[in-house]
């Protein structure tokens, strides 16, 4: 028994444990690689976030301007190419012409809040007037207001009076490349809470701010692939 | 005499080679410029959308077969080959022609292959009726009038700084059909005009027809693929059915070249009436395949309406 005693013999590993140290701190570094990933990992390009003073199309308009919006964009592609073509612009006669929406008077128009739509031209004192329409207070507050934007080159497409609940007003203001304006050649959608908002004074970002409207970012195809993908296309 | 001719031969010909090499140089981009493109495109409205905005100037090319479904697609060996032989290639880009980069990186066309986004410019819309809560993009833009259009336009403009001697004929040509689409529209909304379009409440069972409501003022109520091509579980039709009965719906819009499985435990449930639309895919690729569906389709919607008026 007493031999058997004396045989064991405790043999302590040569390392002195640093294996099990070595184990927890790999364990340790390992977990905090991953968590370190998680917290500190690229995250993807989101949507653009819009400025106090503009909106996103997408999630920040309800169902009846985001439908407008949808619309102005290609008719404002279309009102350009025009304008490329001819030198002038399309009148709110033409579009009816044309059919093209959110001017042309159908039942898209009418769902949408029969918005009353006026062509204000560069350089001109009276704000244009669709064939049919009645001469409205509106009128006359874009036509006075719109002396305001003698030579300030933009083409700008105003809808005011909406009916339908939650509607905007809404400016489609296109750039004329030989005026300088900073949006030249290109068509910048803008809207405000009040339907009846009257013709602004300037067209130019920092008095439309001023003035409470907000310009929509169209959260595009373009915005979608960077989202989805990191990349511009 | 020979030692002294052979230097003069040698010397002739790399002044031949000096004047022709340049030569060829420079001819090799006219005749390339001088053959039309190829233009590649992924889905049955972007042949359409392309063979109107060419013409006779430019040759269309499908990528894959006209009957696969574009929804569970799986690349082939004929259209990495088809990918090698095209010059650019039109997509959807949002989610609805994934298959197509695939089929890219296989022709190892990655890196020289230009690619037009058609919905650069659309301004999208999320799927409609309850998301949980989420906002997800619809990438069925091409069922619409307004955003392809706008599809028509950003085409027209990218092919037009590719293949610049045609850049006025594709503007052009696309100002042309976009007419004709509007034509198209204009039809339908002055019988939408006469329809009291307040109290329509649809569901759908494939998220792809949002934009084409919104044109029309309309909107969808319920969805009953919880994912883009994607069956529901149980418990994610017994909601749908429960919201379909809350929002009283009364038309289902299903699938036309689809299958009606999913519709018919709804209409059974719910008693709403089945109305098939199309997602514009077809046996064939042609040039009016897009009116034509889209006319169909609006004549759908319009007899739909129509039967909530009854």
């Amino acid at each position: 028994m007493a031999r058997s005693a004396a045989a064991v013999t405790r043999v302590r590993p040569r390392s002195s444990g640093w294996e099990s140290l070595a184990l927890v701190l790999a364990t340790l570094a390992v977990i905090a690689s991953v968590a370190g990933y998680v917290l500190l990992r690229p995250e993807r390009v989101g949507p653009p976030t819009p400025l106090s003073w503009q909106v996103r199309s997408f999630d920040g308009l309800g169902a009846v301007d985001q439908a407008i919006h949808s619309a102005l964009l290609p008719a404002g592609e279309e009102i350009i190419w025009n304008n490329n073509d001819t030198g002038g612009w399309v009148t709110l006669e033409r579009a009816q012409e044309l059919l093209l929406p959110p001017f042309y008077r159908d039942a898209f128009w009418k769902a949408n809040g029969e918005v009353h739509w006026q062509l204000i031209l560069p350089g001109t004192h009276l704000a244009h007037k669709g064939g049919d329409d009645d001469a409205t207070a509106a009128d006359q507050t874009a036509s006075d207001v719109s002396k305001a934007t003698l030579g300030q080159g933009a083409t700008v497409y105003y809808g005011s009076a909406g009916h339908a609940p939650g509607q905007s007003a809404y400016l489609l203001i296109i750039g004329h490349a030989h005026a300088g304006v900073m949006w030249a050649n290109q068509a910048t959608i803008w809207v405000h809470r009040d339907p009846n908002a009257p013709y602004p004074a300037i067209v130019k970002p920092e008095s439309l701010v001023g003035e409470g409207w907000r310009q929509v970012i169209p959260y595009d195809g373009a915005s979608e692939i960077e989202r989805v993908k990191g990349t511009q296309p | 005499m020979t030692v002294a001719t052979k230097p003069r031969a040698l010397w002739r010909r790399c002044i031949a080679l000096w004047v022709l090499i340049p030569a060829i140089a420079l001819a090799a981009p006219a005749l390339a410029s001088a053959k039309p493109l190829r233009i590649g495109i992924t889905l049955h409205p972007y042949y359409s959308f392309v063979a109107n905005i060419v013409g006779d100037r430019a040759q269309v090319v499908a990528l894959i077969p006209a009957e696969a479904n574009p929804h569970n697609y799986q690349p082939q060996p004929d259209d990495i080959t088809r990918a090698m032989n095209i010059d650019v290639l039109v997509v959807n880009g949002i989610g609805h022609d994934e298959w197509a980069f695939q089929i890219i990186k296989a022709a190892g066309r990655t890196e020289n292959l230009p690619i037009i986004q058609a919905n650069a410019t659309v301004a999208l819309i999320p799927i409609g009726g309850d998301q949980e809560g989420v906002k997800v993009v619809n990438p069925h833009t091409f069922v619409s009038t307004t955003a392809a259009i706008q599809q028509v336009f950003e085409i027209a403009r990218r092919l037009g700084e590719l293949d610049p001697d045609n850049a006025a004929t594709y503007r052009k040509n696309a100002l042309a059909y976009a007419g004709r689409i509007r034509e198209l529209r204009a039809g339908f909304m002055t019988r939408f005009a006469a329809l009291d379009l307040s109290s329509f409440r649809c569901a759908t069972t494939h998220a792809g027809y949002d934009y084409m409501m919104q044109e029309f003022g309309l909107f969808v109520s319920a969805v009953i693929e919880p994912r883009h091509g994607v069956a529901p579980t149980a418990r994610q039709l017994a909601n749908t059915i429960e919201a379909i009965k809350k929002a009283n719906v009364k038309v289902l819009f299903a699938e036309k070249n689809f299958s009606l499985d999913l519709a018919k435990p709804i209409e059974a449930a719910t008693g709403v009436k089945v109305f098939a639309l199309s997602h514009i895919t077809g046996d064939t690729y042609s040039a009016d395949e897009f009116e034509v569906a889209m006319r169909e389709n609006l004549e759908t919607l319009a007899q739909a309406v129509e039967y909530t008026q009854q």
